[in-house]
């Protein structure tokens, strides 16, 4: 399947559809309803928070379930016009969902440090500590970035913010079923997840968050998910949503080297067939399966729509900014001069993807490329 | 050589039939939507509405739907421009420039990067090759023809451009849409400058970037008869919002804007639609561009148009440079407005046009 943009979102695993379709066709009660219908509701929806906490070595109760990753983003943000401390330590190649917010948020009082990245898109941790200010109430840092795949050295910089008592909020968006995650080893306070990327429906997705750290709803009503987000449940979203994390948490080892394999396999030809491309980020501290790679003197724009023609599908940038030529900002923090900036692609693979694949998408490139 | 269209798709009923049209005649057509404004002025813009329709026109047909964004383009090439015009209190024409940097480049440029053969646009116009030569023709429905907005197209745009509705009229061209089933069969068309929208959004637009300097209006014969509220909210020949009644003065008739007095910041205005102030002969352009590269050999016949979809007026160059040119007109024109375009005819062909600086 020549779909080359699973960092954007990928396509529903069979098994989570099945489960979709079951609930969606037997379940109709409200998790809320005392009666037998209601009860058939809410123990999947609870069963479903069960696999999501062992996945991650989190409790059931430290799940929030969301209307997706920017909701999830959202909420751990404007939680900050309740507190004391206004001051949010951020990066500069965070989401939209973040950096929009935060800017949203300023008449409100709230101020903000974006952390500038070096040339791979890493945080230098000493800078996180220079930033910090005493009225600093909340760090929010991307694990792993949606364009570059760079990782970000999220356990010295947590050990920063724990040295300085300060909330940590992680978009992990990214980062399920493609490195191993586990609140023990990995103790943000927050983290953002997002059902579509990992094989699983649209418009659901879940909050982690630390039993005793604070935080206030954003959308408020009949008090469900402990009082932390209204509105009756996306029941049969979050059926397939446990589905989703269960069979990424299995798979988990086996979907890594996969992705690896073809990692190395498109980037040992790209070397060959391509030899203008140029790889951002980091080879080390990387996402397995997103590469982003430049093609100096051809405009993204162009090549994205020469693949399209050929029904393969990538991505320039990240998706939101599709259909206009503006430079990423992304790689602008990484010092990508803009002409670089404007000839990139990402590609992102997944678990359909094969090595035919990944060769034909390298013969297209050639191809393209040297039109 | 190949057989790829790339049709430039507003949303509109008339780029939809253009693409409608190609697809019939079995050319591989794709189409491409055009972003060329961007900003906080959404309440103006009806972009997102009208990439909706053509989403809703390329899905119905079958056909791909890319979109790009020229907003840098049509920013730095039109739009500044636009304002610097307004600035020297003259009035400009926007999307006569627009196609020239826009429609006619940088999107043809991007189409031909695509590895289009040509590019289609759903304007109202015919373009006539022989041997290589092309001419602009102007469109067959005498209500519709848009070449006035094209005249600043060469042979290289025109040689690889196409008008397929060109020789079509409006009313069966909605009628194609309709019996293909397009949902914008019967939309509305567009009017106003494209980034503005409806023009009782003008004042309110033109205010964010060019202070108002408010000042006084004057009759032809001196005397003060009100306030205006800045120059560059007035265009010449403007009867409406001029906040004088038609009863003040010795007759009952409305009054005109004549003309802008920069040096004291003073509008004057002229009684009646007939008044002689509102009317000249002569006229000095500049900025001459002529369709087919040369000057024609031949100027005998000449028309010309002052404003789009004014009849042609029979006129001579009396005088002409490589940029400038003189032209009189048989008869006195109404609002002779600098900043506008004069753009010559001989019959049905477009020569080509100037920018009116002056008149007389």
């Amino acid at each position: 399947m020549p779909y080359f943009d699973h960092s954007a979102t990928t396509p529903i695993h069979p098994e989570v559809l099945n489960i979709i379709t079951d609930v969606s066709k037997n379940i109709y009660g409200n998790p809320s309803s005392v009666y037998a219908s209601g009860r058939k509701a809410k123990a999947i929806i609870e069963e479903a928070r069960k696999n999501i906490a062992i996945a991650i070595d989190a409790s059931p109760s430290d799940i929030i379930f969301t209307g997706g990753g920017s909701e999830a983003n959202n909420i751990v943000l404007w939680d900050l016009i309740h507190r004391e401390k206004k001051h949010v330590v951020t990066s500069a190649i965070e989401h939209p969902a973040i950096l929009t917010v935060l800017k949203k948020l300023e008449p409100m009082g709230i101020t903000y440090t974006v952390l500038p990245v070096n040339p791979q898109g890493r945080i230098d941790p000493e800078q996180l500590n220079k930033s910090i200010q005493s009225d600093t109430g909340l760090i929010s840092i991307m694990m792993a970035n949606n364009e570059v795949g760079t990782i970000q050295p999220i356990n010295e910089l947590i050990e920063i913010a724990q040295n300085h008592e300060i909330p940590f909020h992680s978009d992990t968006v990214q980062t399920l079923g493609k490195i191993p995650l586990s609140v023990r080893e990995f103790s943000a306070d927050y983290m953002s997840f997002s059902a579509h990327k990992f094989y699983g429906p649209k418009g659901v997705g879940f909050l982690y968050k630390k039993e005793g750290s604070p935080l206030n709803p954003l959308i408020i009503g009949g008090g469900q998910e402990r009082k932390l987000r209204a509105g009756t449940e996306n029941v049969p979203g979050i059926a397939g949503m446990g589905k989703a994390v269960l069979l990424a948490s299995q798979n988990q080892s086996q979907h890594m080297k996969h992705l690896e394999a073809l990692e190395t396999s498109f980037i040992a030809l790209l070397n060959r067939e391509c030899p203008i491309a140029i790889i951002n980020g980091s080879p080390t501290h990387h996402l397995p399966g997103v590469i982003s790679v430049s093609f100096p003197g051809n405009k993204s724009d162009i090549l994205l729509a020469k693949l399209d023609r050929i029904g393969m599908e990538v991505s320039s940038g990240s998706a939101c900014g599709s259909g206009s030529v503006k430079p990423s900002p992304v790689l602008e923090a990484m010092g990508i001069p803009e002409s670089q900036n404007i000839s990139t692609l990402r590609f992102s693979f997944g678990r359909d993807n094969t090595q035919e694949d990944v060769t034909a998408l390298v013969m297209a490139l050639n191809q393209f490329t040297n039109e | 050589m190949n057989n790829r269209i790339i049709v430039g798709i507003s949303g509109g009923v008339d780029s939809s039939v253009t693409a409608l049209l190609l697809q019939k005649k079995g050319f591989d057509v794709e189409c491409v939507f055009m972003k060329n404004w961007e900003g906080n002025d959404d309440e103006y813009c009806t972009a997102e509405e009208d990439y909706k329709d053509a989403l809703a026109v390329c899905d119905h047909l079958g056909l791909p739907l890319r979109s790009v964004n020229f907003s840098q383009e049509y920013w730095d090439k039109v739009f500044q421009h636009f304002i610097d015009e307004y600035k020297k209190g003259r009035t400009p024409n926007p999307d006569v420039l627009c196609n020239r940097e826009v429609k006619f480049k940088a999107f043809l440029d991007y189409a031909l990067e695509l590895g289009a053969e040509k590019i289609a646009t759903g304007h109202y116009s015919i373009i006539d090759e022989l041997n290589g030569d092309f001419k602009l023709l102007k469109g067959l429905d005498p209500g519709k023809d848009q070449s006035y907005f094209l005249y600043l197209l060469g042979q290289n745009a025109l040689s690889k451009s196409i008008f397929p509705i060109g020789d079509i009229e409006k009313k069966e061209v909605r009628k194609l849409a309709e019996e293909s089933g397009l949902v914008n069969h019967a939309k509305k068309d567009s009017t106003g400058v494209c980034f503005i929208g409806e023009q009782k959004f003008f004042k309110e637009f033109l205010k964010k970037y060019i202070p108002s300097n408010p000042g006084m209006i004057e009759t032809i014969d001196g005397k003060e008869c009100g306030k205006h509220d800045g120059l560059m909210y007035y265009t010449i020949g403007q009867r409406k919002g001029l906040g004088i009644g038609g009863g003040y003065g010795k007759l009952e008739a409305p009054w005109f804007v004549a003309e802008k007095d920069l040096y004291r910041n003073v509008l004057i205005v002229a009684q009646g639609h007939t008044h002689p102030a509102l009317y000249h002969k002569q006229l000095f352009a500049d900025q001459i561009h002529w369709i087919r590269g040369l000057v024609p050999e031949d100027l005998s016949g000449l028309s010309a148009k002052i404003r789009y979809r004014q009849s042609d007026q029979k006129c001579k160059i009396t005088e002409l440079s490589q940029d400038r040119c003189t032209v009189v007109f048989d008869k006195p024109q109404f609002a002779i407005t600098p900043g506008q375009s004069v753009v010559f005819y001989r019959d049905n062909e477009c020569l080509g046009g100037a920018v009116i600086d002056r008149r007389k």
